[in-house]
């Protein structure tokens, strides 16, 4: 915030500003990868069920479906937010084709 | 890390978001677009408390992995049917764009309709734009301590009521609702109606249109849907320009201006802060705020409305608009064969499976009468409403005959039965040492409910 120009037509003044490049960044990592997060979510459950899935990997756990549905979520949605990360990072830390 | 980023300065992408105060505005777009509000937010509130029979209508039942859709209940199993319905969905919402534009935007997304909402709470508690700015500038005091409290306790407690909802979607909401009074809820409960309502809390309330900016896919690639004869808000320029102030009653052609009198209405009210009179945006969401608002100026003033309006490019350069072509029909023939594909599969289908598991440990067994012996596991599962008395039948084998522990198998509603099968051949009945025989699941009170599945029977190897 801070240098808000002080302009004579207060009907006028509010008009948005772009976000800062970070914060653009961090919304596009944390919202496409929700989507992709929720869409894998969606299908992986569809055909495994938590329970069966826990019985082949840490059976002496207790368990819920519903922590097994809410863990394999933030799952892939991290999973998906690393992968958009590095995207991020490759697209801006290369050598640019062109300069102008 | 390097960066490509602007050089800081005059338009640097390091400037910090302002917010945005939308002016209130009144007409047919903003009459439309709170009745949208009144029957999607409507049928979101109250959709999980409706029942059918004695359960919930609706109930997306993830602890039990069955959905309720009123009389209909779907299983891991149906899938492919959830599957299709998200690609018609797409495939609609990529036919209304070539149509008519962001008409999805406007009206009906879930930003849009909620951020509405947390404005009209931040109206009732703040006032309207002017005060609202004046507001925010004034230094605290008693009355800005107030006004912020209600509108917070508004906000918060509505987002509360969304997390709620939400959640009951997925967990018969009468019963969460008792748990929430008594302070029982389960931990992922308690979790997911925070989480839920928290995203609407800072979308609808602080985001707002900076969703659609920065975050929303379909905003950026909408575009692509989008020709010529697509259906826009447009300024009208060669009609408004010149644009300027004018006293009431002046030949202003006369003086060389268009229609546009300057008044910045149409920025005012834009939820997303631009200037619809630079041209089509990606930002612009078509909510059509400034079409109402540029309206009401026009009728002040005495010049024939429409100087921002719905149109299309080609209107907007005298050329013909073409409603039907390529892309449309194209776009309407996917949806049509989608729609009827998906019917037919609904009504076709079967709420019945039957899964067969050869038995593991021994290929096949000779029995004592001198018969070949094959042993399955199958899984019975009733799909349908109601319990059903199931016969079984194998064929596909001379002399082939079927051992079962019960004649009849019975199946509760939503139940799997497990149950072993002994099919037995005569020796002389097979000429490989493998055929494939047919199992029929009948129900026996419903003679289109039946299902027929392959299975593999094991014999010796022919003697030569």
């Amino acid at each position: 915030m801070g240098q808000t120009p002080s302009n004579d037509n207060p009907e006028l003044e509010p008009t948005g500003k772009p976000w800062s490049q970070r914060a653009q960044d961090i919304a596009a990592v944390a919202w496409p990868s929700f989507l992709t997060g929720s869409v894998a979510t969606m299908l992986f459950f569809a055909f495994i069920d938590p329970l069966v899935l826990q019985d082949a990997t840490f059976p002496s756990w207790d368990l819920s479906r519903m922590t097994g549905y809410a863990l394999g979520f933030f799952f892939f949605w991290g999973i998906a937010a690393v992968s958009s990360a590095l995207s991020i990072f490759l697209t801006r830390s290369g050598t640019p084709l062109t300069r102008d | 890390m390097k960066t490509d980023a602007a050089p800081q300065g005059a338009t640097s992408y390091y400037e910090a978001h302002q917010k945005i105060y939308p002016r209130e505005i009144k007409g047919r777009f903003q009459r439309l677009r709170t009745l949208a509000v009144f029957v999607l937010l409507g049928l979101y509130y109250v959709l999980p408390w409706v029942k059918w029979g004695d359960r919930q209508a609706l109930l997306f039942d993830l602890p039990a992995r069955k959905f309720h859709i009123f009389n209909l209940t779907f299983w891991p199993q149906d899938f492919y049917l959830m599957a299709g319905l998200l690609i018609i969905a797409a495939v609609s919402l990529f036919f209304v764009t070539a149509l008519a534009g962001r008409l999805w935007c406007g009206y009906a997304c879930p930003q849009t309709v909620w951020t509405e909402v947390f404005l009209w709470m931040e109206h009732w508690t703040e006032g309207d734009r002017r005060q609202r700015m004046k507001l925010d500038k004034a230094p605290w005091g008693r009355e800005k301590i107030l006004r912020k409290t209600s509108k917070q306790f508004l906000w918060i407690t509505f987002s509360i009521w969304t997390g709620f909802t939400f959640v009951g979607f997925f967990t018969p909401v009468t019963e969460l609702g008792a748990r929430l009074m008594t302070l029982e809820l389960g931990p992922w409960e308690t979790f997911w109606i925070i989480f839920y309502s928290f995203a609407t809390y800072g979308n609808a309330g602080y985001l707002r249109e900076q969703v659609c900016k920065y975050m929303c896919p379909y905003a950026r690639f909408q575009s692509a849907m989008f020709d010529q004869d697509t259906l826009v808000i447009s300024y009208d320029t060669q009609r408004g320009e010149t644009r300027g102030s004018r006293k009431r009653g002046t030949d202003h052609k006369a003086k060389g201006l268009g229609d546009c009198i300057d008044c910045t209405l149409c920025v005012q009210v834009c939820p997303t802060g631009i200037d619809i009179r630079d041209g089509l945006q990606i930002d612009c969401i078509a909510c059509a705020a400034c079409i109402d608002a540029c309206d009401q100026v026009m009728d002040k003033v005495g010049y024939p409305r429409g100087l921002v309006r719905y149109t299309t490019e080609n209107a907007l350069e005298n050329k013909r608009t073409k409603v039907l072509r390529p892309r449309v029909l194209i776009y309407a023939g996917l949806l049509l064969a989608l729609l009827v594909g998906f019917g037919y599969a609904i009504s076709n289908r079967t709420p019945l499976l039957l899964d067969i598991i050869r038995d593991r440990n021994a290929l096949y067994r000779m029995t004592n009468q001198g018969l070949i012996e094959n042993v399955y596991t199958l899984k019975v599962m009733n799909m349908d409403t109601r319990a059903h008395r199931y016969s079984l039948e194998v064929s596909g084998l001379a002399g082939i005959h079927l051992d079962l522990d019960d004649k009849e198998i019975l199946v509760e509603s939503g139940e799997v039965a497990t149950l072993a099968a002994r099919v037995r051949v005569p020796e002389n009945g097979m000429n490989e040492s493998g055929a494939t025989i047919t199992l029929t699941l009948q129900a026996l009170d419903q003679a289109d409910l039946k299902i027929v599945e392959p299975a593999r029977f094991i014999g010796p190897a022919p003697s030569r």
